[in-house]
């Protein structure tokens, strides 16, 4: 498992051929082989390499769907 | 471009690039799940396969009709369709519903059926939030095709047993909820 804080974080959003990674209360989740993440980008308006806590909150599904991709890590300080 | 109704929908406080982009992908969503559901019909033979060949003939058609009610107001607000059928494909709203390694075993079909609406059901719900009170005309049409997905999705869910649909099946015409934008 690792650890990245939200600015390692946000290096991982697809650009120069990173993985895209999102975080979800304090757990980090690899999305790189989900369809839906194509581009780094989640339907138009979430971006990869971010704490998507708050937004999942206001999203038409729950946390539930995060477990269709690996859980790869803790966000720390 | 209807450039009024564009820049009404701007000054509402909406990102009409984005939610341009959020309709691109989902007409994508909408051809190519009209694309693939064609393989699943055609593959749903037998006692069991047949039993389920009309609701997905009807979400097969609906699906297209989807797209063609999409197609204008993505037009109006300034946006167009891919030029190339692998981009369209590639930025689906939602992922490819492809035939079960064994078509005979219906339940894997149902799943892919009821993952399909599923996601679409996601989909308009994430638009009619975006665009309600605020962009009328989007707002209307992602509600009816809301309504229809909806529909399909409760027809598959009830055969794989989560309980009744709540409703029958169509009866006349296909699309009762958006055949009034294919007019």
């Amino acid at each position: 498992m690792i650890k990245l804080t939200i600015e390692a974080l946000s290096q991982y959003n697809g650009d120069h051929n990173t993985p895209l990674y999102i975080a979800y209360k304090g757990k980090i989740y690899d999305v790189s082989s989900s369809f839906l993440w194509k581009g780094g980008k989640h339907q138009v308006l979430h971006k990869a390499g971010q704490d998507l806590t708050e937004e999942l909150e206001h999203a038409p599904h729950g946390a539930d769907l995060l477990k269709r991709v690996p859980c790869i890590g803790q966000l720390v300080e | 471009m209807a450039r009024v109704a564009r820049e009404m929908v701007e000054r509402s406080g909406i990102n009409v690039d984005e939610l341009v982009e959020l309709l691109v992908k989902n007409a994508s969503a909408e051809l190519t799940t009209y694309y693939y559901y064609t393989i699943l019909r055609v593959n749903l033979i037998g006692l069991k396969g047949e039993g389920l060949k009309e609701i997905a003939e009807a979400a097969r058609i609906e699906d297209r009709n989807h797209f063609e009610a999409l197609v204008p107001r993505i037009y109006e607000l300034g946006g167009a369709l891919p030029a190339s059928m692998n981009d369209f494909h590639d930025i689906s709203a939602c992922p490819p519903a492809p035939l079960p390694e064994d078509p005979t075993n219906i339940e894997a079909m149902l799943k892919v059926f009821v993952n399909a609406e599923r996601c679409a059901v996601r989909g308009y719900t994430q638009i009619c939030n975006m665009t309600a009170g605020k962009d009328h005309r989007t707002y209307d049409l992602a509600l009816a095709i809301l309504n229809e997905e909806i529909e399909h999705e409760s027809w598959f869910s009830e055969f794989l047993g989560e309980g009744p649909s709540g409703h029958f099946l169509r009866r006349g015409e296909n699309s009762p909820f958006v055949s009034k934008f294919l007019k």
